[in-house]
């Protein structure tokens, strides 16, 4: 498997899709999970990380002893085969990766599973990921920024500038698509009360009790224009966790199969560097996204319910064109009235509300919810949803993964 | 974080040349010795061909005018004293695949325009409750 480029890259372009073999079929997810999701409220990452694995192995009817297998990823403490141990008492043996945990992750975490789950290395695959970055903001500590001022050439480079932090890269991404693509303010906002309207449905979502229109969102007075608060993710503390194993063992479990279509990831040539990214008004989606309807064997067209990371509007938007929802440039079109609406869209999107408005889990969730509508259990139900997708993202790499209801 | 953050770091050997040309007046690039892109950033690959050897070499400062954003809320206490300010990308002349993230300075925020020309000017960076003063390069209408 080629999991890095070889320069100079074919022209034109500039990155590419890891060479995944077929898993279409070879795992399921069979239980779901998440914490309480709240602003700051002095839980310790590990505490809501529990919570939402508790939850999870609960949804699936497994104990602890069951779970043979553990995924995670970059996070502050994350829950690795030691904190299992400690946690539950156990001591069994686990088959552990870190190629898990959210962002792109949530996303691809489901290919690792399912060649080990193939190769029999474990039955029961627990992926979690959870934050408590609004407990740790007052500290000015941790967070989205911090990683990113770290990096040599973003410290030396952007940060003197005050190109730091991503509000202010992604609002100058937003500007540019404007003029690439004519894109709009209502357009970007559509995008907002779409998921707002979705949170304000969904039990648990940070903004389950406030509404926004477009009026409203209209009115917000500009973050970094041309972002409004409304345009920029929560901050929040929360986890989410989901257990994968073959189909066969979920048909033994009492809710419906929910099996991994297929799975592709993408990255940028350029990686965290976005100044840098040629295709500066988008995301490498335009590689993750078709290696992974290919998978399953679909179009875009044949998605039902499709989740998105959603640090910001215009993520969503871009990734609904690399995604090939609508042409690239036509995302703003795509995305107003009522495109992205669970009962009435054409492409139900974010139907807990994402990051915008559900939680700041950075994608962990979003698998939550697809599986949940893909049960025909979700809160904001799109009718007869059959096939989800969703696309996770860091900017450095993308991943899309396909899920059926079977 | 090293102790003069955020002013750049002239420690870090590997963007040394560049602060180097910066005092002298002089925007010097890591330029490929094989198919003399320049290669930004420095990086252990030239990203067009793949060589991994370059050579700092000063080249024109114009550029034009990538996307900006005007920071009126300072989202890290050394700005406070800056803003509001215009924090940008631009797209150097010599090879526009490289940008210089920057400051637009001397012009109004509401006059700037998407691909308007632009000329360096080296200015001298400093921060409140910073020790030091780095020379760096900002951007102003041509």
């Amino acid at each position: 498997m080629r999991s890095t480029a070889s320069l100079p890259l074919p022209r034109d372009e500039w990155g590419w899709a890891e060479d995944y073999e077929d898993i279409s079929g070879q795992a399921a997810i069979v239980g779901v999970g998440e914490s309480a999701h709240s602003k700051a409220s002095g839980r310790t990452t590990h505490q809501v990380v529990f919570e939402a694995i508790e939850a999870a192995l609960d949804d699936a009817g497994l104990a602890p002893t069951d779970i043979d297998g553990l995924m995670y990823g970059g996070q502050v403490d994350p829950v690795d085969v030691a904190a299992f141990h400690a946690h539950f008492g156990t001591s069994h043996d686990m088959w552990e990766s870190t190629e898990g945990g959210g962002m792109t992750w949530a996303a691809t975490a489901p290919y690792q599973a399912a060649q080990a789950l193939r190769d029999g290395k474990a039955t029961n695959i627990l992926n979690s990921f959870g934050v408590t970055w609004a407990t740790q903001r007052a500290q000015m500590v941790g967070g989205p920024g911090q990683s990113h001022a770290a990096e040599q050439f973003k410290q030396n480079l952007e940060v003197p500038f005050g190109w730091f932090p991503q509000p202010v890269y992604f609002a100058t991404v937003a500007r540019r698509h404007m003029h690439e693509f004519g894109t709009t303010e209502d357009q970007l906002g559509a995008i907002a009360v779409a998921c707002r309207r979705h949170a304000n449905l969904t039990p648990g979502a940070v903004m389950h009790d406030k509404p926004l229109t477009l009026d409203d969102y209209r009115a917000s007075p500009y973050i970094v224009e041309p972002f409004r608060k409304e345009d920029c993710c929560l901050i929040s503390d929360g986890a989410g966790a989901y257990i994968m194993s073959t189909p066969e063992r979920a048909r033994d479990r009492p809710q419906p199969v929910v099996e991994v279509a297929g799975v592709g990831m993408g990255t940028s040539v350029t990686g965290v560097h976005f100044a840098q990214q040629p295709a500066f008004t988008s995301t490498p989606q335009v590689y993750a996204a078709p290696a992974a309807f290919a998978m399953a064997g679909i179009d875009p067209g044949d998605v039902d319910v499709y989740g998105c990371y959603d640090p910001f509007t215009i993520v969503t938007l871009m990734q609904l064109e690399d995604s090939g929802f609508c042409e690239k440039g036509a995302g703003g079109e795509f995305v107003s009235g009522d495109t992205l609406h669970f009962d009435r869209g054409k492409l139900p999107t974010n139907t807990h509300g994402g990051l915008l408005s559900h939680s700041y889990v950075l994608g962990i969730a979003h698998v939550v919810e697809m599986v949940r509508q893909l049960r025909h259990d979700a809160a904001a139900q799109v009718p007869g949803a059959e096939i989800g997708a969703f696309g996770g993202f860091t900017g450095m790499n993308a991943g899309t993964l396909v899920l059926r209801r079977s | 974080m090293h102790d003069h953050f955020p002013l750049p770091d002239l420690e870090l050997e590997l963007l040394r040349p560049y602060w180097e040309g910066a005092a002298a007046g002089e925007l010097r690039m890591p330029t490929c010795d094989a198919c003399s892109r320049l290669v930004w950033y420095p990086e252990e690959q030239c990203r067009h061909c793949g060589a991994s050897s370059w050579t700092w070499t000063a080249v024109d400062g114009s550029a034009t005018l990538f996307s900006w954003v005007v920071v009126t809320h300072p989202f890290l206490p050394a700005f406070a004293d800056d803003t509001p300010f215009v924090t940008a990308l631009v797209a150097l002349d010599a090879d526009p695949a490289a940008r210089l993230a920057t400051r637009i300075v001397d012009i109004e925020p509401e006059d700037l325009r998407f691909e308007m020309a632009l000329q360096l000017s080296f200015r001298p960076l400093r921060f409140g409750g910073v020790d030091g003063e780095v020379t760096v390069p900002f951007f102003i209408p041509t």
